[in-house]
């Protein structure tokens, strides 16, 4: 698991520096920026065209130098050339969370840190979207539990008959959403995260941000809705159809404790895992309904970062997706042996 | 005597993307206490569909499901299922399953997946429970230490027995055994056979005994009954109907089993069995049978042969 953490990693660094080509980008920047500051500069009004581009050479020369640009991005021709290659230091310290400061992206207190612009933005994605998974998540299992104890019916029926909407992603709903509720009727924000300027009592703060956190939710929710009923309802027509479970209801067991202990029980872990996954994905935000919303989470930071090539950002949210995905599935693991008797930690012999 | 279980007419039919299943199509018989009567036919007869039936054991794709089923004087159809849970299920009719491999919970200790009923019907204390299921344990031969195992680590044999303590656990009126041996070796299986037979005298119960294999169920059976496709056609004591068998279906059956150390032509019936979609008017063995004539091709009715055995076949009446 380390490892496929660590060559994850490693990709995200090659991709977001585009295999070195950010270099190129990052060296016409300064040339640029430095050759404006040197033919602004009124301490160089005197030099001559040639006088002036040897300075500017001479300067570009030093910055590359203190971004340490002229060592090689990446080379595969000796293990030593590898591992002081740029590419590995990135990688390093990416891993060890050193995330660096970013390229152009500020956070709101004037910081470049990526790792304080991404705490800053982290709440906001937590609230919106583990409120809108956890919702997402418990009605279709509630529902889907429902539907298979009445297969065939005409609910089921059209469950599966409206399954399809989900392919439609969350931010296209939310554009349709914006449309009714913001455009026409005028009931609800276009997006953002509080009225502006923000309300002063935190009592008031708190219901502006519910306010805009409707339609967002809204919108994930129908996306995702149909297909979660959909694909739990199978699941539990599956496992209601064991043996045991007829069983169980030959014993007279009844409806309740039949789903609870013959059907939801024995399939825990894969509904732990189905959530627990569902929650990390939620967490890293997502990019274009955040957009949409200009909500300020860490999908519309992987937004700008990406469009303004801010590659410690990128690297940086990937690497802290990369860690949640390794503790979740070494948590995972844990919670398997604890609900599942039929895994067991260690090879001991069977209790 | 009065019967334990009287089934008049019973019909569960399927609906399938082919058409309807008449899995069970107008199935009469009468129980009487204390006995064990094994149904026996081939694969897709019926069997086990009648024993779903009597249970009220329904898939998803039910499409008829009718007649009279009494148990001990009480009209079992005319309960609504809330009242048959109550009432009936496992409190007076037991069941243990075909594939019983997969027959318990697999992450429920099996101590207290057979003590559930008990909490469900009789609101016993945990102790009083506890005392039960050892007293079940003891009676089916299964270590009383296994109360705290999960099925996985139990053997084929054991995890069979478990199920079987708890169809005995209510002490109920009833028991319906559907192929209980069929997945185990030929030792376990004589072993649980001679068990059943055991613990039946011994409780006084009454058995249905579900099987294809009538050599191992000719040590249980009091009473047998032959379906073919859907339909009962030889229903009498199991010491008349495994000496003479009458009806031609049963005698190319009774032909089928093998004899050790016997020199014989095991026999087949050439021929499938019919569809139960659309099956064939007139007696359904008919298009397999020897001894078929011309009035085979009206429905036949239900013969009762001097020794009390009854015979759906031209041939007797």
């Amino acid at each position: 698991m380390g490892f496929s953490l660590v060559v994850g990693v490693f990709l995200t660094v090659i991709t977001a520096n585009m295999g070195g080509y950010v270099d190129k980008i990052k060296i016409a920047q300064i040339t640029e920026s430095i050759s404006v500051q040197v033919y602004q500069n009124p301490a160089y009004q005197g030099y001559t065209t040639e006088e002036l581009r040897k300075l500017i050479d001479q300067k570009v020369e030093l910055e590359i130098k203190r971004l340490g640009l002229d060592k090689p991005f990446i080379r595969f021709d000796s293990f030593s050339g590898f591992f002081h290659s740029r590419a590995f230091m990135y990688l390093a310290n990416a891993l060890t969370l050193n995330l660096g400061r970013s390229e152009h992206i500020y956070s709101s207190s004037g910081s470049k840190q990526v790792w304080l612009i991404i705490q800053e933005r982290l709440p906001y994605s937590v609230l919106l979207f583990t409120t809108a998974s956890l919702l997402v998540f418990f009605a279709s299992l509630y529902v889907a539990l429902i539907l298979s104890r009445r297969y065939g019916s005409i609910w089921d029926r059209l469950s599966v008959a409206l399954a399809p909407l989900s392919t439609a992603p969350s931010w296209f709903y939310g554009i349709i959403l914006i449309l009714i509720f913001a455009s026409i009727l005028r009931l609800l924000p276009f997006g953002g995260l509080v009225d502006i300027p923000p309300p002063e009592s935190k009592v008031m703060y708190a219901l502006s941000v519910l306010k805009h956190m409707v339609l967002p939710l809204l919108g994930w929710f129908i996306s995702g809705i149909f297909v979660g009923v959909y694909s739990w309802r199978t699941f539990f027509l599956i496992y209601s159809s064991e043996d045991y479970v007829e069983m169980a209801r030959a014993k007279g067991v009844p409806g309740r404790p039949l789903e609870r202990r013959y059907i939801l029980r024995p399939t825990l872990p894969t509904i732990i895992t189905s959530f627990a996954l569902l929650l990390i994905a939620a967490w890293t935000g997502a990019i274009i309904t955040e957009s949409v919303f200009n909500w300020p989470g860490l999908g519309s930071l992987y937004m700008a970062a990406i469009s303004q090539f801010d590659t410690p950002i990128i690297v940086g949210l990937t690497v802290i997706y990369a860690y949640l995905l390794g503790v979740t599935v070494f948590v995972l693991d844990i919670v398997y042996a604890i609900v599942d008797p039929r895994i067991k930690v260690g090879g001991g012999p069977a209790a | 005597m009065e019967p334990l279980l009287r089934v008049e007419d019973l019909r569960l039919y399927f609906r399938t993307t082919k058409g309807i299943v008449q899995a069970v199509d107008g199935v009469s018989f009468e129980l009487a206490p204390r006995t064990a009567m094994v149904v026996v036919g081939e694969s897709g007869c019926g069997k086990s569909s009648l024993a779903k039936a009597i249970l009220r054991l329904l898939p998803r794709n039910t499409h008829t499901y009718s007649g009279k089923i009494f148990l001990d004087g009480t009209d079992v159809m005319a309960l609504n299922d809330e009242q048959f849970r109550r009432e009936v299920r496992w409190k007076r009719i037991s069941y243990v399953a075909q594939a019983a491999m997969n027959a318990l919970n697999p992450v429920i200790k099996v101590g207290t997946q057979v003590a559930e009923p008990l909490f469900i019907h009789n609101n016993l204390t945990k102790s009083e429970a506890v005392n039960r299921v050892v007293e079940a344990f003891q009676l089916v031969g299964v270590p009383v230490d296994f109360v705290d195992r999960y099925p996985f680590e139990l053997s084929g044999g054991m995890r069979q027995r478990v199920v079987i303590a708890m169809a005995l656990i209510t002490s109920p009126q009833l028991v319906i055994l559907d192929e209980p041996t069929s997945a185990l070796d030929v030792l376990t299986q004589a072993n649980i056979m001679n068990s059943l037979k055991r613990i039946r005298e011994e409780l006084e119960l009454t058995y249905i005994l579900i099987t294809h294999d009538i050599s191992t169920s000719s040590e249980l059976a009091l009473d047998a009954m032959v379906m073919y496709a859907g339909q009962i056609v030889e229903l009498g004591k199991a010491g008349h109907f495994f000496l003479e068998p009458l009806h031609p279906y049963s005698q190319k059956l009774m032909a089928s089993v093998p004899t050790l150390r016997e020199d014989k032509d095991l026999e087949f019936i050439p021929g499938q069995p019919p569809s139960l979609i659309n099956p064939p008017t007139g007696c359904r063995f008919a298009p397999r049978c020897p001894k078929r004539f011309t009035t085979c091709e009206k429905e036949p009715p239900m013969v009762e042969y001097k020794d009390g055995r009854k015979i759906k076949c031209h041939l007797y009446v």
